[in-house]
């Protein structure tokens, strides 16, 4: 056989080398295109248009990310997309409004039940229909329909309960704080406060103790995870408190700043998806970074557009990852 | 039927009928890993050329990126003067350069003569537009794809399996249907991925004679990956050898089987040496 | 004790069951709901993809007509075949860049779709008329709806519910589009397309462009998602977003599995047994307010759902092996 050259492919356009850039640093690119935005931001709207606003972006960024962390974790490890998700945020709301309006006790006692009576409605889920579900091998179809149904069950018993009627948790709307020429909601603040305290320590609590790096390891490859001696079934019960906890908080959080109804969980749950898919299935970095993107970006857009078309930018965001890069920027899974 | 067992009939070196297909320096990464690292060959036309080599060397791999179903970092690869990488799995088959897989992929709800009958070209009934517009022509063709596929079906003797779900038969019976659906697309080139695996010797050697058959009378020409080293030597008119990415020998059985380069591939991987019988 | 015999707290009216005006709105609902549901059979149960963005489909045939019919004023007639297109060419805006997603991220893509649909619909007021909606497009139906009822009376029925003429035209075209549907799967064409839900790849190894294929058969869910949506606008007289939140689609699919996959009459079997069971529970006069009801109805919808993954999820006339929902 002649001895012919090595022909490293087509020639290599400076497109392709980009791509490949994008492709092997994609947390570095995607900080570089928000840098970008706040930098076009500042330039046309100044500081204290872009910071304000921010504010109410890091509020929202916050319950989304909450939201995102569990979502993507339970999507990760279990291969569920659980659509019940959102009504999670509801019932953890709801939770919240039993102990804090209907039995008057303080609004810390209302998340801290808030938080735990949703963790346990996600391990009895999980013990009474995920596990024997996985374990008759049910496919990804009949588990996406049933967490429909679930969320229909959940949030129609909710309506059932507490109607439609809007209500409201016992808190502080009015108040607002002033710092560095910018003003927020008292509560508003909290809910930033709060929510940022909890995601930096399920942060800390993913990347540093073992638990954490149980669940990475079962939510990279299940498989290889349990024939390493992992009690996988332990850590998936621990997955669904923090994944169900969270999202109650989320709930309470949201509540707090708006009010409760029935489809409250619901309408966050595609923001919340978004920011899964921004971030990359299965990874909690990459949801939490994505939920407050894209609270950010969602603030910030309403500085160009009017606020009724607010819900649309998380569309908008969501149709653009799965065009230009649907394994988000963390994930590496297959997705085309 | 003498043939079976005995070597292959008088050697045709790689060239007599030309190339019908020739890769070029063909990479393939994954992440940070080589899977193929400048891969070459050539093949024949009209040869059975068998493609072997230790575990990870990356046959599979390159089956996949020539048939379009990984993308390739680099390299040329032609099928009869065209270029294939780049393009879609569909295309190249339709091309005539048909690929089989190593984890077979029965289409297990379907009966197995649905199996068969959509692997055949030129249905006209597979366009929607022809559904409505043009039903005598498609309910033709598909009585003359029917009876294609009984035929076939009858010397993979799997007549009386017809019928049945696909996901009902054994693995080397998905094997032979695996191979029969690739053979009813009338493919000029079959790219076979460890066709023998879990076949019964006896049928075995019924496929390399059906094998060989159409190579003398239709000039179809076979790349096999294969780790039968028995299969490999008697019947394959050339074998080439990949390992850790790259085509390290190519040339005739005999010649490859005693080339130190082979041999340190398998003892280096750790696999055993088959060919020591 | 003998109080509860004798006043029950739930009445069941046995004169509501022979209710000619109910039944005809329930069968104008599961036949809307029936063409609706065919599209979803199609690409999930034949082609293997998971389509969650059907009401987009519903909403576009609705609203493009009743526009075109109040603010183009076109004709009516003209008006169906062009929003047909409309929804296939949004259909194609969807598919070609999320066809090629894992069939998960499909199912969410397709949601956020029909969601940005809905949501353009009650925003975009000067167009759709926002959370109001349009209305005023029935004119031509209604001289339509009256000649037949003319006929009916002619074969000596009077006294007709004033929408039986539409369910009879709804279930006219429903059985038609379920026949074509049933032939044209019966083709080398729906062959391909068994053979793409069965594995993609295989069948792209035999030379099939999956890819062309997936898009059609989101092209025909596109066109029957578009008829069901006609039938809708004519059901109520007006079109608003509230009509396509996601639980219509939802509602397809349990349609969907309670007919069972990979069947299209039994879609007709499905729609019509879930709509009476949700329509049905009027008959309870329950002492319960109107919120409190609509729970209901969506709790059992949620609940039939859970019951048909679990029990049964071949549902009456899908085939244990053709079970679509192991993969």
């Amino acid at each position: 056989m002649e001895a012919r050259s090595l022909t490293i492919g087509a020639e290599e356009s400076w497109w392709r080398r980009l791509r490949e850039v994008v492709d092997r640093h994609p947390a570095v690119t995607a900080l570089a295109l928000l840098a970008l935005i706040v930098l076009v931001l500042l330039a046309s709207k100044g500081l204290h248009n872009v910071a304000q606003r921010g504010l109410n972006g890091l509020t929202l960024g916050a319950i989304y990310a909450l939201g995102a962390v569990g979502l993507t974790l339970v999507y990760g490890i279990l291969k569920l997309v659980n659509f019940a998700h959102g009504d999670f945020l509801t019932f953890g709301a709801y939770m919240a409004y039993l102990v804090n309006v209907t039995w008057g006790l303080p609004l810390v006692v209302a998340v801290f039940y808030a938080m735990a009576m949703t963790a346990v409605l996600g391990i009895f889920l999980e013990k009474v229909m995920w596990g024997p579900m996985r374990a008759r091998g049910a496919g990804m179809l009949q588990l996406l329909l049933m967490a429909i149904g679930l969320a229909l069950v959940i949030r129609y018993v909710i309506q059932f309960i507490w109607s439609t009627d809007l209500r409201q948790l016992d808190v502080n709307l009015t108040d607002t704080v002033q710092f560095l020429g910018l003003t927020i909601g008292r509560t508003n603040l909290i809910v930033i406060v709060v929510g940022f305290a909890v995601l930096i320590a399920t942060g800390l609590m993913l990347r540093y103790s073992l638990l954490g790096k149980r669940m990475r390891a079962l939510s990279d490859d299940l498989e290889l995870a349990e024939t390493s001696g992992i009690d996988t079934s332990r850590v998936i019960l621990w997955t669904w408190v923090f994944a169900a906890g969270l999202a109650g908080l989320a709930g309470v959080l949201a509540g707090a700043i708006t009010q409760l109804q029935p489809e409250l969980g619901f309408e966050l749950l595609l923001p919340i998806f978004a920011a899964v898919v921004v971030g990359g299935i299965g990874n909690a970095f990459g949801a939490l970074a994505g939920g407050v993107a894209l609270g950010l970006v969602i603030e910030w857009s309403t500085l160009f557009i009017d606020s009724r078309w607010k819900t649309a930018i998380g569309f908008v965001v969501l149709i653009l990852v799965l065009i230009i890069r649907p394994q988000g920027i963390f994930g590496r899974a297959k997705v085309i | 039927m003498t043939e079976g067992g005995t070597r292959a009939p008088a050697v045709a070196p790689a060239r007599r009928n030309g190339t019908i297909f020739e890769a070029d320096g063909v990479v393939k990464r994954f992440g940070g890993i080589r899977a193929l690292d400048g891969a070459n060959l050539s093949v024949g036309k009209g040869t059975i050329t068998a493609l072997i080599g230790p575990n990870g060397a990356g046959k599979t791999t390159f089956f996949n990126v020539v048939t379009g179903f990984y993308r390739s970092d680099g390299g040329r690869a032609a099928f009869g003067g065209r270029d294939v990488l780049g393009h879609p799995p569909y295309a190249i088959a339709r091309l005539g350069m048909v690929r089989t897989f190593q984890i077979t992929k029965a289409l297990a709800r379907m009966p197995v003569i649905d199996n068969m009958m959509l692997g055949a070209p030129d249905q006209p009934g597979e366009r929607l537009l022809n559904v409505v517009f043009r039903p005598a022509a498609w309910r033709r063709r598909e009585a003359e794809v029917r009876e294609q596929a009984m035929e076939l079906l009858e010397i993979f003797n799997l007549t009386p399996l017809a019928d049945a779900y696909a996901g009902t038969l054994s693995g080397g019976q998905r094997k032979l249907l695996e191979l029969a659906r690739a053979l009813m697309t009338r493919p000029r080139f079959l790219l076979l991925d460890e066709p023998m695996a879990g076949i019964n010797p006896t049928l075995g050697r019924r496929l390399l004679d059906h094998m060989q058959r159409l190579r003398r009378e239709e000039d179809v020409t076979f790349l096999f990956i294969e780790h039968d080293m028995e299969v490999v030597m008697n019947h394959a008119d050339r074998v080439i050898v990949m390992a850790q990415g790259r085509v390290i020998a190519d040339g005739e059985p005999h010649e490859v089987r005693r080339d130190q380069a082979v041999i340190d591939a398998y003892l280096g991987s750790g696999t055993v040496a088959a060919e020591e019988q | 004790m003998l109080e509860l015999l004798t006043n029950p707290p739930i009445a069941l009216t046995f004169q509501s069951f022979t209710d000619i005006d109910f039944w005809t709105s329930v069968g104008i609902l599961a036949g809307i709901y029936t063409i609706f549901t065919l599209g979803l059979q199609l690409n999930v149960g034949f082609t293997g993809i998971f389509n969650f963005g059907q009401a987009a489909f519903m909403a576009i045939g609705a609203y493009s007509m009743a526009i075109l019919v109040t603010e183009a004023h076109m004709s009516f007639w003209l008006s169906l075949p062009i929003s047909i297109l409309i929804a296939i060419a949004f259909g194609l805006i969807v598919g070609l860049p999320s066809l090629r997603l894992r069939t998960d991220y499909f199912a969410i893509a397709t949601i956020a779709a029909a969601e940005a649909i809905r949501l353009f619909a009650l925003n975009a007021r000067e167009l759709t008329g926002g959370a109001q909606g349009t209305f005023g497009f029935g004119d031509d139906w209604d001289s339509v709806s009256e000649t037949i009822e003319g006929w009916i009376a002619d074969i000596g029925w009077t006294d007709v519910p004033t929408l039986f003429p539409l369910f009879l035209v709804v279930w006219a075209v429903a059985l038609v589009l379920m026949l074509v549907m049933s032939r044209v799967q019966e083709t080398p064409w729906g062959r391909v397309l068994r053979a793409i839900r069965e594995d993609e790849d295989a069948a792209r190894a035999l030379g099939k462009n999956a890819f062309a294929y997936k898009l059609q058969s989101l092209a025909i869910a596109a066109t029957l998602g578009a008829i069901s949506g006609f039938f809708l606008a004519l059901n109520l007289k007006f079109v608003v977003p509230e009509e396509f939140l996601p639980i219509v689609t939802f509602i397809g699919y349990a349609c969907l599995i309670l007919g069972g996959m990979a069947s299209y009459w039994g879609v007709a079997v499905g729609a019509v047994i879930l709509w009476s069971v949700l329509e049905g529970l009027r008959f309870l006069e329950l002492p319960l307010s109107e919120t409190r009801i609509a729970a209901l109805r969506f709790l059992i919808l949620g609940l039939v759902l859970i019951g048909l993954m679990a029990f049964r999820p071949q549902g009456i006339f899908g085939k244990r092996e053709e079970m679509v929902l192991g993969d």
